[in-house]
This record gives structure tokens, sequence and C-alpha cells, in this order.
């Protein structure tokens, strides 16, 4: 069969790309870690707490996250359906234009133009260019996709049409807005209404940006890197539809106890825990992927990174569902255990898709095998221990907090003032800004690792055919 | 039961049946073999 | 079918992802922000306060602070009444948040005197020891800009006077975001409904008990001493040696606070440590700082 003309520089770019941007929202998280344990770190107007960590978040979720899905879809997308991309200057037009928006979202943040809400602070005209940048990317996916040489959609494919649709449809109705000038604008829609607007997005970004895309690489990746095919293409499909049903109801659980109507956070809550079923699907079909194949957890990196990823995004879809449930949200809500459970999600489970999927493509996209394998491997355990101190750290600190919270005396008054709650949050504080910098320390390991194969690592010839062989012998 | 209660119970039970057939379709016997299908195809893309 | 056709996959995966959306999302508008939801002294904001709040949006004052109070007995106790839906009909975007690194902001409005914020922005830790709440003094010397103001409340469809904008002029951003706090959970009198009325004889337990008063002392620092100065000798609030009032008037005053004077009551501190406050501001001697 004649090779297609696969389109690698895009991806080498996005690639590049991505990295750039990860680091940064690395780097100024660690930077508000420390900000919230020395005050005198703000240094205003532009780089105070408040500015810093929108910035932190939309570096994280739009320049690393999205950056990450870029190249990494481009990629499968063409492997997948057999053919080059649909159109190679609309690929440039988005990288180019990628980079643009990110870095408007950057100094306009920094500015102070943002809408306030979580995930969603770009103000309108940025909102337009991500609209743009968005649709630029799901034409060039889905008419690949539509052109394809393969007659039937692997589950990836599936994943990557849905994240494209979800994403479009929740970010278009969450930033209407009324513009009042050039970088302040009103939502369209007001108070307990607009609470609910937003964290339908909230979660659903969640669902579409960080969790369907990681699991379209990760279906990917993981047979691609050990060789042999998913335990069940099937059971993968039934996640699928479960996943991108339940998912859309369960926004309200971020407001639960809120003026909120109470059926809304009753549906959020039931649907909240039925997710656990679509994802301990994905999780398992990774877990029996593996049958007969556990030893490539020594022997293979990457199996390393992708298992490790699946586990936490397992953890981090048990420990979801709990939080949404009225009682324990009552508690824990509002503490320092949320950020935890966030970065398990953001530093343990999408990242380290991410990680293992560039990996992967090394050799593929510059020519060059990955420098140093042992230095791969500690980038491995630095990214893990680094969140684990995090995350463990802060749930510490929440449960203490929200305990202090709801402390009260025998005759019915509160037992500590707000702020004899605050100052036991200092040594926490501590430890997670610890934490970061262990995982700040990992991604400098896995850029210099990078760079160290592009300059000077083996050229890449072994492992196309390699994996090739492994392939058609799992299939046997 | 009112009618809002019955809409209620239709639409959930609905939907009940789009996730069974759902389940059925992809599990019958005689599609195993094309469901499982992509998951060869794609470890050889190279 | 859908396995080979990508068009069609993607309609259904539109398909399943809407009725969630429909049903949590969309059909929520039917009963949220109705007549029945709206509450008649609940206000728009005035130009000032307006203003303000988009400082607090501008400075992500959201990323630390929440303004939702939930109906839970330890979190009406701390902050005051719950929040209610029709609160918040005049707010866009809504500014519930999500983490709580400084107390909740839902019930603010009222609870301090104006300089209390001036003296706090200005500089957090002369107020609160420990706090890592970052200065605002800088927002001081930038203006407010009327014709901004006029032209966001032409949008919002906000009543205002061309009084209020004038009034504007020489304003700066601090004078705009403590109107703005001022203004927050305050348009339902919860403060009135939830004073405690006192019955009975109130008696104070502790009167001259030296350890009471060694404890009254600790929490006046904690407590009152950013007001009250902290030998008593007062600062943004009267002085406070040399009182005349009996114990019992005393009690009553730091039990509900003074609405009117923007003392905050402390009533969540419990009747035991109130009293002990109560001896501690009555019988120590403060000249020669002894009991």
């Amino acid at each position: 069969m004649e090779k297609p003309e696969y389109n690698q520089a895009i991806v080498r770019s996005f690639v590049n790309w991505s990295i750039v941007w990860g680091l940064v929202a690395v780097l100024v998280g660690v930077i508000v870690s420390f900000q919230m344990i020395y005050p005198d770190l703000n240094f205003p107007p532009y780089l105070t707490f408040g500015r810093l960590r929108p910035l932190h978040t939309n570096a994280g979720i739009y320049g690393w996250g999205v950056g990450t899905i870029f190249a990494l879809f481009l990629y499968i997308v063409q492997r997948l359906c057999k053919t080059g991309l649909w159109s190679n200057k609309l690929a440039s037009f988005q990288l180019w234009f990628f980079n643009a928006t990110i870095i408007a979202a950057a100094v306009t943040l920094l500015l102070g133009y943002t809408t306030s809400k979580e995930y969603h602070e770009l103000e309108w005209p940025i909102d337009v260019m991500v609209v743009v940048l968005w649709v630029a990317f799901a034409i060039n996916i889905i008419m690949t996709i539509i052109k394809r040489k393969e007659e039937q959609m692997y589950i990836s494919l599936w994943y990557m049409m849905a994240a494209i649709v979800g994403v479009a449809i929740l970010y278009l109705v969450n930033a209407a807005a009324v513009p009042v000038s050039l970088f302040k604008s009103y939502s369209a829609y007001a108070g307990t209404n607009d609470a609910n607007v937003h964290w339908w997005f909230g979660h659903n970004a969640v669902a579409m940006a960080l969790t369907a895309p990681p699991l379209a690489m990760f279906y990917y990746f993981l047979p691609k890197s050990t060789g042999v095919p998913i335990y069940s293409h099937r059971l993968s499909i039934i996640s699928f539809w479960s996943l991108i049903f339940m998912y859309l109801w369960t926004g309200a659980h971020h407001l639960l106890w809120t003026p909120v109507p109470d059926w809304i956070q009753t549906l959020a809550m039931a649907f909240s825990v039925m997710l656990i079923a679509p994802s301990w699907g994905s999780v398992i079909n990774g877990y029996l992927s593996m049958n007969g194949q556990w030893q490539q957890m020594k022997e293979n990196y990457l199996v390393k990174f992708l298992i490790l990823g699946i586990t936490f995004y397992g953890l981090q879809t048990l420990q979801g569902p709990m939080q949404a449930i009225r009682t324990f949200s009552a508690f824990i809500h509002y503490t320092d255990w949320i950020p935890g459970h966030i970065h398990m999600g953001t530093l343990g489970w999408v990242s380290l898709i991410a990680f293992a999927g560039i990996y992967f493509l090394v050799p593929r996209i510059y020519g060059r095998e990955v420098y140093s394998i042992p230095l791969a491997n500690l980038h491995f355990w630095l990214v893990v221990v680094g969140q684990l101190i995090y995350s463990v750290s802060l749930w510490v600190a929440g449960v203490m907090q929200a305990g202090m919270w709801n402390a009260v005396n025998a005759d019915g008054s509160l037992t500590y003032t707000f702020m004899e709650t605050m100052v036991e949050m200092y040594p926490y504080w501590w430890a997670r800004a610890v934490g970061g910098v262990i995982y700040l320390a990992g991604v400098l390991v896995f850029i210099y690792n990078i760079w160290m194969s592009v300059r000077k690592g083996q050229p890449a010839t072994a492992t196309a055919t390699a994996t090739a062989a492994a392939g058609s012998a799992g299939r046997a | 039961m009112n009618p809002s209660a019955l809409l209620y119970l239709g639409i959930t039970f609905g939907l009940f049946v789009i996730f069974a057939l759902i389940v059925l379709r992809t599990y019958k016997h005689k599609n195993k073999e094309r469901g499982e299908a992509p998951k060869f195809s794609m470890l050889d893309d190279e | 079918m859908w396995e080979k056709r990508p068009v069609l996959l993607l309609i259904l995966a539109t398909a399943a992802i809407l009725v969630g959306t429909v049903v949590t999302m969309v059909l929520p508008f039917v009963w949220v922000n109705t007549e029945a939801d709206r509450i008649a002294s609940v206000t728009p904001y005035t130009p000032l306060q307006q203003e303000g709040r988009d400082l607090y949006i501008r400075e992500g004052c959201n990323n630390c602070h929440t303004q939702t109070v939930r109906p839970l007995v330890t979190e009406v106790l701390r902050y005051g009444d719950y929040s209610k839906s029709g609160e918040f009909v005049y707010d866009r975007p809504f500014l519930w948040g999500s983490k709580r690194t400084g107390p909740d902001l839902a019930r603010l409005g009222g609870k301090y005197p104006d300089s209390w914020h001036y003296k706090h922005m200005d500089s957090p830790r002369s107020m609160v020891p420990r706090t890592n709440m970052p200065d605002y003094a800088w927002m001081k010397t930038n203006l407010l800009d009327p014709e901004m103001v006029r032209r966001k409340m032409q949008v919002l469809g906000f009543p205002y006077t061309e009084e209020q904008i004038k009034a504007l002029v020489g304003k700066n951003e601090i004078d705009a975001l403590v109107a703005y706090l001022q203004k927050l959970g305050s348009d339902i009198p919860w403060r009135v409904a939830t004073q405690a009325t006192m019955v009975g004889e109130l008696k104070n337990p502790f009167v001259r008990d030296h350890q009471a008063m060694e404890e009254g002392r600790e929490i006046y620092k904690k407590n009152c001493a950013s007001c009250h100065g902290e030998h008593l000798d007062g600062d943004i609030a009267p002085p406070l040696n040399g009182l005349t009032q009996t114990d019992a008037a005393l009690f009553e005053t730091l039990y509900n606070g003074l609405p009117a004077g923007g003392m905050p009551g402390f009533a969540s501190l419990g009747a035991s440590k109130i009293w002990q406050v109560v001896s501690y501001l009555k019988y120590h001697d403060h000249e020669k700082g002894q009991h």
C-alpha cells in the first residue's frame, strides 16, 4: 500500500508550542502557590494573585491542555484515517492563530480584562479568537475523517468528534455577553441563571477538554506503546455513549446548597454518581488491555505514564462523585481539598497522558529516538511524587479546615473564627508549594530530554518497524 | 398520576430503552468481529 | 451505520450532549429569576457600587472569596442569613466563587464601618495580622471614569441620575470598591431579623475572675484591637477605657453589635467568651495593665 503523505511538521510545531505553554502554566502555578504564603510576593497591579491565578489556569487548560489536544489529535487523526490532513494550510493558520490567542489571553488577563468566570475568564474579543481557532481545528479534523481511507472509525475518533462538538456548544453558550467596550462585557445571564449556565460549562469543559481528549489519546497510545490491541472496542463504545450522555447533567454539583433549584442539584448529584460506570469502563478497559503485558510496566516507560495516568483518572472519577454528594459537599466544598482534587486530574491524568503521547511521537516527528530513557523515568517519578505531595497535603488541609469551620461549642457558638482556621493552612500551603516545585523540576527534565533528543538523539529508523512488528505479533 | 410525572417517567424509560438498544446492538454476537475490528487495524498505520 | 459515518456520529453525539443540557441548563430559565424569585427590597447597583463590582472582578477577588452563604448551621452562624436567589437578579456576572481562601463576603455589607475597609484595603495585615491578602493601597491613586460608568449603566439597564454620575468625579477605585462591599447582602433586613432579644436578667458569671480577664484580653486582641486599639485607646472605633455601661448592656452590645455605628455583632463567639471580654473591658485596670 502506498504510504500516505502525513503532515508531521505541523504536529511538531504544536508539540513545541504546547510544551512552552505548559512550562508557563506550571511556573505561574508555583509563583501563585508562594504568593499564598508570602503576600509580599504580590506585585500590583499586574502580578497579583487575583490576576495570576487565572493566567495559571488558562495557560494550563488552553495553552498546555488544548495545545496538546491540537498536537496529538492532528497526529492521531492522520494515522487512524490513513490519510494526510484535509488542509495543511488551515493547520498552519491554526498554529499561528493558536499562539496569537494564547498570547492575547495572557496579556489581557494580566491587564485585568476578565469576565471573572472560572476557566472562561477571557473577554469577548479573545472569545471570538477562541471560536475561530476551534472552528478551524474542527473543520480540519472532521474533513480528514470524512475523506479517510479506513472504513470503521476507531474509538479515539469518536471521542475526538464528541470533544469538538461539545467544546463548541459549551463555549458559545457560556460566552454570551453584551460588550460595553473593547475589553469589558456583561454576561447575558444574571445571578442564579448565570451560575447555573456557567457551571454547566465549567464542569463539561472538564468533560470535553480534559476527559474525552485524553481518553482519545489513551485509547490510541496505550495499544501503540504496548503493541497489543485494547481489551474491548465494544466496551469502549458503551462507555463512550454513557459518558457523553451523562456528563452534561452534572454541572450543578458545583452549586450544591446554593440558590440554584434543588431538583437541578439532585439530578447533578445522581448523574455524578452514575458517571462512575462509564469512567471506570475506560479504566477497566485499560487495565484488561495489559493482560499478559504487565511486565511492560517495568520495561516500557511509556506504559508507566499511561497506566499511572489512567489510574489517576480512575481515582479522580471516584473522588469527584463523592464530592458531588450533598452531605460531603457541605463539608468539603470551598476548602483547599478542591484544588487538591483538580490537580490530581490535571497533573496526574491529563498531563501524564500528554507526556506519554509526546515521548511516543519524538521518533516519528523529529526523526530521533528519545535521548535518555533514565531521564524519562526521572521525569516520571518527579511529576508523580510532586503531584502526590500537592494533592495529599491539600486533602489533609481541606479536611482540617472543614472540621474547624464546622466546629461548635457546647453552647452552639463557633469554636474558631475564620482567621484561626486560615492560619492553620500555612504549613499545608508550604507542602503544596514544595510539591509544585518538584513537579516543575520534572517538567524541566522532560523539556531537557526532548531538547537533547532533537539535538543528539539516535536517528530513528528502528522504532517504526519495531512497533509494526509488535503490532502484528499482538494480533496473532 | 399527573401529566408531568408521566412525561418524566416516559422520558426516563425512553432513554433507558435507547441505552439498552445500544448495548444489545453493540454486543450482538454477529456484530462481534465487526465491532472489534478497528482495534486491530489501528495497530498498523506506521 | 454511525461507526462508518462521521457526520451521523457527530449528529448523534450532539443529540446525546443536548439531552442533559436542555434539562439542566435550558429548562431552569423557566423558574429562575422569575417573579417568584423577586425580592422587593433588592435594588440594582448605583453607579459607584457597579464600578466597585467591576473592580472586584478586575482584581479577581472571586479567586479567594465566595459570595453565597449556604443554609447550613455553622455557615449561617459565621456569615449570616443564607443566600436567596432573588438577591442576585442584578448580578451580571454572578460572583459566587468556588474557594474560600478568605471568608465568604455575601453578607459583608454593613458589618464594618467604611473606615475599617479603607484601612484593610490599604494594608490588610494592619487589621488582620496573619492574613495573606495582598495590599490594594495602589488602587487609591486611580480615579474613576464617569463616562465609562454611564455606558455600563446603560448596557445593564440600571437606573442612575446625572447627579450620581457627576458625583463620581474625583472618586478613586477604593471608594467604589468599599461602596460595593457595603452593599453586599444588605438589601434584605437580615441583620435586624437575626438580632437576639435578651430575656431575663443578664448576669456576668466572671466579674473580676483573673483567668477570665486574661482570656478576655486574648479574645480582645484577636477580634477587637484592630478597631479599638491595642490599649483600648481607640482607633477607627471609639476608645473603651473608662466604660460606664452595666455588664449586661456591654454584653448586649458585643452580642448583637451596633449596626448603626458599624460595629459587628460577635454572637458567634458564644456567651462565655463575650462575658470574658466584658470582664476584661470593665474590670481590668487598663492604665496599670493589671487585673
